[in-house]
C-alpha cells in the first residue's frame, strides 16, 4: 500500500484483524458487485416478458454473487495474509509488498491448474496489483501537488490508496 | 454536497467523493489492464489490423467498466 500509510501489521496487537477485515470486504464487494452484474445478465438471459427476466435475474443474482463474493474473499483474504507476512519479515512496507503477494496469491489460488497457469496468474496477479499501486502512487501525487498547503492532504491520500489496495486484489482475479 | 468540514475546518473529500474517486481510479487501471490483456487476446484469436484496434478498444472499456463499478464499491463499503 501507500508508503504513506503506517502499517497495521507492524503492530502486533492488531495483526489478524486486517486480514479478517480484508476477507470480509471483498466478500461484500464481490457480493455486491456480482449482484449487479448477474441482474443485469440474468435479466437479458430471460425469456420476454417482465415476470420471467425478474424471476431469471434474481435466480441469476442467488446463484452467482455469493459464489462470486467468495471467490473475492479468497483471493483478499490470501492476498492480505502474504502482504502482511511480507510487511512483518521485511520491516517495511512498499509497493513491491502488494506486488508481491498479488503475484504470490495467484500463483498459489492457480495451483491446483499446473505449473504454466500458475506463472499465467501470478503474472496477471503482479501486474493488476502493479498498475494499482502505480494509480494509488500517482493519485497520491497529484493530490499533493494540488492542495499543497493544506494540512489535511498528507493523511487523506494515506486513508484513500490503502481503502483500495486491500480490497481491490478481489476484482481482478476473477476475469480469467 | 461536494465537501464535508473536517476536524481542522479544511474540506475532506464526502463520501461520494471517494466514490467517485474510486470508480476514476478503478477505470483507469481497468483501461491499462485492459490494454494489456485485450491486446494479447485479441492477436491470440487472430485480429489484425483495425479489427485488432477495434477489439482491444471494447476490451478496454468493458474491463474499465467492470474494474470501475468494483473499485466504486469497495470505496462505498468502506465509508
Amino acid at each position: 500500500t501507500g508508503a504513506a500509510a503506517p502499517s497495521p501489521c507492524v503492530h502486533p496487537g492488531l495483526d489478524p484483524w486486517r486480514i479478517v477485515d480484508d476477507c470480509g470486504g471483498a466478500f461484500t464487494m464481490g457480493a455486491i458487485g456480482g449482484g449487479i452484474f448477474q441482474a443485469i445478465k440474468g435479466f437479458r438471459n430471460s425469456p420476454v416478458g417482465v415476470n420471467h427476466r425478474l424471476r431469471g435475474s434474481l435466480t441469476a443474482i442467488k446463484t452467482r454473487a455469493p459464489q462470486l463474493g467468495g471467490s473475492f474473499a479468497v483471493w483478499g483474504g490470501l492476498f492480505s495474509m502474504i502482504d502482511c507476512s511480507m510487511v512483518r519479515m521485511r520491516g517495511k512496507e512498499d509497493p513491491w509488498n502488494s506486488i508481491t503477494s498479488g503475484a504470490l496469491t495467484g500463483a498459489i489460488l492457480a495451483a491446483r491448474n499446473g505449473p504454466v497457469a500458475m506463472v499465467g496468474s501470478a503474472a496477471m496477479g503482479g501486474i493488476l496489483l502493479a498498475l494499482i499501486e502505480g494509480a494509488g502512487i500517482l493519485l497520491t501525487r497529484f493530490a499533493s501537488t494540488q492542495f499543497a498547503n493544506g494540512p489535511q492532504f498528507s493523511d487523506d491520500p494515506s486513508q484513500l490508496p490503502p481503502a483500495p489496495s486491500p480490497s481491490p486484489f478481489g476484482d481482478y482475479r476473477q476475469y480469467q | 454536497m461536494p465537501v464535508t468540514v473536517g476536524p481542522y475546518g479544511q474540506s475532506q473529500p464526502s463520501c461520494f467523493d471517494r466514490v467517485k474517486m474510486g470508480f476514476m481510479m478503478g477505470f483507469a487501471v481497468g483501461m491499462a489492464a485492459g490494454a494489456l490483456f485485450g491486446t494479447f487476446s485479441c492477436l491470440r484469436i487472430g485480429m489484425r489490423g483495425r479489427e485488432l484496434v477495434g477489439g482491444v478498444g471494447k476490451t478496454m472499456m468493458q474491463s474499465g467498466g467492470t474494474f470501475g463499478t468494483f473499485m466504486a464499491i469497495g470505496m462505498g463499503i468502506r465509508c
